[in-house]
């Protein structure tokens, strides 16, 4: 059942996670927090919008509970249910319901793949109302100030399918994430894989020309994340090309030709 | 049709043609000659043949003598090559080239096609595409040529590497020669300064280096100069890539002849190569070469081409003695080409005018037009100050500074839209908008469709191959009317729309419910209770306890594609408008994606692909005048609309696509070529094509003769014919309906 969807194994972050900020992010969230709206972190995956959640959450010292969202993922799902024990049934609450009660930051990552009848139970605590009606108990949760709602979601994917509704996208702040610029993005990843800065420089090259393609045979270019684990490995005493093949091209695309092309530009880079 | 069909069908039509000029006996004796290749070869001669037959008779045995003469020297597979390089040389240049093509059968050139282990670039083109894309973040075209070349926004290559054995080595000099002249365009090789003065004082490279006496001689300085100067370019940027080039380099270099014997300006030149392959000079070097090696030194970290320097090392040249007769370039580095970069910018430049009117237009005939500014989100208007000396049209409110070029295109023209104005007519404080801004909004695809259509293949199925980028398809919208007509054909379908909006709904299918499951995201309280009250009367407990949520989304998207040609005048195309608009009805109601567009025009020069509703849109006040815009126009050459449908359709995410094409009669076009076999030879290739992208195609026909050949092109079943035009609109929706359920 959909308890599957809901990560919750610890709300409180207690270590600090990395985070290097590129604009004015960090400002804007703290303001949209103080000022009860929820934000909606708009990018291509792997970019660093959960980690900074992670971080905001940790900045402001309130348990996070992440949902990674599917198209499976039902109103129930989110707010919770009936479930029957031993003779009885006893209700359970859902991710979204925990984060009202203990106001905390509820972050639903890829919001668009949710369904879109699942993603209107949101709606009543991303507006001024902020509260969650719990239909099947007959309760209406008010939030309390702590509590905030962020989703990420990726205008990448042009499919008329996987849009946010203007009546849902009309009631956050969205604050838009892109790839780190070159230096930035290289000390990322020096930072989380331990790499040094020329191997670094020379990995975010590579990604720049992934995201050339984009929309000419990739759906979306390289991302950070996909570069740390490049790193990680090459660290690991892996050879370089090797490293990027495995962990940046053939995770992007399964197409033949495509990732010669990709193993060309890698070859002509290093 | 079969092969031996075509080829029955062809040896009528040369027969035909040659009883104008020769006897019987000097027919026989002509097929005898064809009838000596191999029948695989046949359909290629026959379909070469006719096509000289239609200039002179004579040709023929001459060419016929040359191709025996190359079938010596040439395999099967090579000789297909080389007959197809032939036809190409047909569309792309005419018949004298191809000519003298053709009648060059001696070793050297028919080398370059008996290339068992050589690598074709038709084979490797799509990659070279992507790796050049990936590296340069640029939309290059790359396509084939004798020579190695850029005109800027097109590389061109040529169609066989075979220097080495391993194709791998042979991709590396592809890929070379892709980066190369991509690095010139990056390094602006082909954009010279022009502070300097005489006798270099001008920025058209063209007539720059038209300014030189000895134009080859300067024209392989000026290479040599920029081989160095973008070499560390590269050096730079793409490491790895010139690792590669140094093994290539000395492979290359040991090919190199000798300088003895040649005059003092080609020993130059040549040494120059050289010394660019391996740098190193051998002891003895004249002054003139030391002299040229330290400018080559000095160029190679300049950021900028400079006029200053090619003159320098062409007036080391220009002293020496001899005539200077042009060595072989080196193979990855190619050759430049001042004329054709020059008629590329002549394009560009209309284009952008064009593109310009059309937006000018596109501002006037949008009531809120909002000028949005992309670059870098800031609004620019609030930033830049209306300046006295230019020129500026006022449209709308808004001042938009216009280039000098942009400005006598204008006033030379009548009848614009807006107001001319001086800069120094307008108060001071106005503010105004570049045009370079306002062009940015025309996206990629209309900028492309603007200047020269996009191109498709077309299937000749008398030579069996594709005459490569033929056909030229512009997208353009409907011409909107006024015309109430949507409302009209409501009223008068008044009945039936309801019905049809009802039936339509029926078959969407919500998201509903399920009680009583065995599995599922819920409890099913009503049976959970139930179940209780049983176990506690001893009743064994039910297992359907949970309520499941089913979805059968339909995931479809269709296309519809309308004839628009001449033919369809009158009653046909009244009712394809009025379908139409019944099918916009009925998909609203259904809410499955649709798209409408409409095709016609005349030659394959000017194939019109009519928006009247993308994908993307809704359906709108804008798009139903746009079905009353609907009218007749040219002809019907059916291949293109449908290749372009295609790639529309494969940019769409849906489980299920479908084209479905209104049509009144045979593919036909202008000239009678396209009549008959050939239109519907070419409309089934571009169907096969539709259907390998996983494609549905349906064809809907009023030619009471279509059983002929529709059948032959969509499939037996894969087709629909209306005896009355009149049955059209309602039988339009029912057959969606079959197709979609």
């Amino acid at each position: 059942m959909g308890s599957r969807a809901v990560k919750t194994e610890k709300y409180q972050l207690e270590k600090e996670p990395y985070y290097l900020p590129m604009g004015k992010e960090i400002e804007l969230f703290e303001s949209a927090y103080r000022n009860q709206i929820p934000v909606l972190l708009k990018g291509p995956t792997g970019c660093g919008k959960t980690r900074f959640v992670q971080y905001m959450a940790w900045r402001l010292k309130r348990p996070l509970i992440t949902v990674s969202c599917h198209d499976d993922l039902t109103a129930s799902d989110l707010v919770g249910r009936y479930l029957v024990k031993g003779g009885e049934t006893i209700w359970i609450d859902g991710p979204l319901t925990k984060a009202v009660k203990v106001g905390g930051f509820c972050y639903l990552d890829e919001i668009v793949e949710a369904r879109k009848d699942t993603t209107v139970v949101i709606h009543p605590l991303a507006d001024d109302r902020r509260i969650l009606p719990i239909e099947k108990r007959g309760e209406i949760l008010k939030a309390s100030p702590e509590f905030l709602l962020a989703l990420s979601y990726n205008p990448g994917y042009q499919s008329v399918l996987k849009d946010l509704k203007q009546s849902t996208r009309q009631r956050f702040i969205a604050i838009e994430f892109l790839y780190p610029p070159k230096e930035l993005e290289a000390e990322i990843i020096m930072h989380e894989s331990g790499i040094d800065d020329n191997t670094a420089l020379k990995l975010v090259t590579f990604a720049e020309k992934t995201r050339n393609l984009k929309d000419r045979g990739l759906i979306e270019g390289a991302s950070t994340r996909l570069l740390i684990h490049a790193a990680k490995l090459i660290r690991s005493g892996i050879d370089t090309k090797e490293s990027c093949s495995v962990a940046i091209s053939e995770p992007l695309t399964d197409e033949r030709e495509m990732l010669f092309a990709l193993s060309e530009i890698l070859v002509s880079l290093f | 049709m079969t092969s031996q069909l075509y080829q029955e069908s062809l040896r009528t039509e040369l027969v035909k043609n040659l009883s104008y000029y020769f006897e019987d006996e000097e027919i026989k004796e002509t097929l005898v000659k064809i009838d000596f290749f191999d029948p695989k070869l046949r359909q290629k001669i026959l379909a070469l043949c006719i096509f000289l037959s239609k200039m002179s008779g004579y040709l023929i045995n001459r060419i016929l003598k040359y191709a025996e003469e190359a079938s010596y020297h040439l395999s099967l597979n090579e000789m297909e090559r080389w007959l197809g390089r032939a036809f190409d040389l047909i569309d792309s240049d005419g018949l004298e080239p191809a000519l003298t093509f053709l009648s060059k059968v001696d070793d050297s050139s028919l080398n370059s096609f008996c290339y068992p282990e050589g690598l074709a670039l038709e084979k490797i083109s799509s990659r070279l595409v992507t790796y050049i894309r990936g590296i340069s973040g640029v939309d290059l075209e790359i396509i084939q040529d004798k020579d190695c070349f850029t005109d800027t926004s097109t590389i061109y290559l040529p169609p066989v590497i075979n220097r080495f054995r391993e194709p791998e080595k042979n991709f590396t000099i592809y890929k070379l020669m892709a980066t190369y002249k991509w690095a010139q365009i990056a390094c602006g090789t082909f954009s010279l300064d022009s502070s300097k003065p005489k006798p270099c004082n001008t920025s058209d490279i063209e007539t720059l280096f038209n300014n030189f006496q000895e134009r080859a001689l300067s024209l392989d300085l000026y290479n040599i100069l920029e081989a160095f100067r973008v070499e560390s370019f590269l050096q730079k940027h793409l490491p790895g890539l010139m690792r590669q080039a140094g093994s290539v380099k000395t492979e290359i270099f040991n090919e190199r002849p000798s300088v003895d014997g040649f005059s003092e300006k080609t020993a130059f030149v040549e040494s120059l190569y050289q010394y660019y392959l391996k740098r190193e000079t051998n002891g003895s070097s004249p002054e003139s070469l030391i002299r040229a090696l330290k400018v080559l030194h000095a160029y190679r970290e300049k950021e900028r081409p400079s006029s200053q320097d090619i003159c320098s090392l062409y007036t080391i040249a220009e002293y020496l003695k001899g005539d200077y007769v042009p060595v072989n370039p080196i193979l990855f580095l190619g050759t430049i080409k001042p004329e054709k970069v020059s008629q590329r910018l002549k394009i560009k430049k209309e284009a952008l005018k064009k593109n310009f009117h059309g937006l000018i237009k596109k501002i006037v005939s949008t009531p809120e037009f909002e000028v949005k500014l992309k670059r870098n989100n800031r609004d620019i208007s609030r930033q830049r100050l209306i300046n006295r000396e230019k020129l500026y049209l006022f449209i709308k409110g808004m001042f938009i500074e216009l280039d000098e070029e942009m400005g006598d295109f204008f006033k030379g023209k009548g009848g614009i839209p807006g107001i001319l104005l001086q800069g120094s007519d307008i108060g001071g404080n106005n503010y105004c908008v570049e045009m370079d801004d306002l062009i940015e909004e025309l996206d990629e695809e209309s900028r492309e469709t603007q200047s020269n259509g996009i191109k498709y293949d077309e299937w000749d199925y008398k030579r069996g191959g594709y005459r490569k980028r033929w056909c030229s398809l512009f997208e353009v919208d409907v011409y909107p009317s006024s015309e109430p007509f949507v409302e009209h054909t409501l009223k008068k379908y008044d009945g039936y729309v309801n019905i049809l909006k009802k039936k339509f709904e029926l078959l969407r299918r919500d998201p509903k419910i399920l009680k009583r499951q065995k599995e599922g995201e819920n409890v099913d309280i009503d049976a959970t209770v139930e179940a209780f009250a049983d176990i506690r009367a001893g009743l064994p407990s039910r297992e359907n306890l949970f309520t499941k949520l089913e979805r059968n989304e339909r995931n479809i998207a269709v296309l519809f594609l309308i004839d628009m040609s001449g033919s369809t005048k009158g009653w046909v195309t009244q009712a394809e408008k009025e379908a139409c608009v019944l099918m916009c009805e009925a998909l609203e109601a259904l809410k499955d994606r649709y798209a409408i567009y409409g095709f016609s025009g005349i030659t394959s020069n000017r194939c019109d692909f009519y928006r009247i509703k993308g994908f993307q849109e809704s359906y709108s006040e804008e798009v139903k005048k746009r079905i009353a815009g609907i009218t007749p126009k040219e002809y019907t050459r059916m291949g293109p609309p449908i290749r372009h449908a295609t790639k529309i359709l494969k940019s769409i995410d849906a489980r299920i696509k479908l084209l479905i094409t209104l049509s009144d009669g045979k593919p036909e076009d202008y000239n009678a070529h396209y009549k008959g076999c050939y239109g519907i030879e070419d409309t089934r290739k571009a169907l096969i094509e539709a259907k390998q992208q996983g494609i549905h195609s349906f064809c809907i026909t009023i030619d009471k003769e279509a059983s002929s050949y529709v059948p032959y092109m969509y499939g037996e079943v894969s087709y629909l014919l209306i005896d009355d035009v009149r049955k059209l609109p309602n039988k339009i929706t029912e057959i969606y309906r079959k197709l979609t359920t």
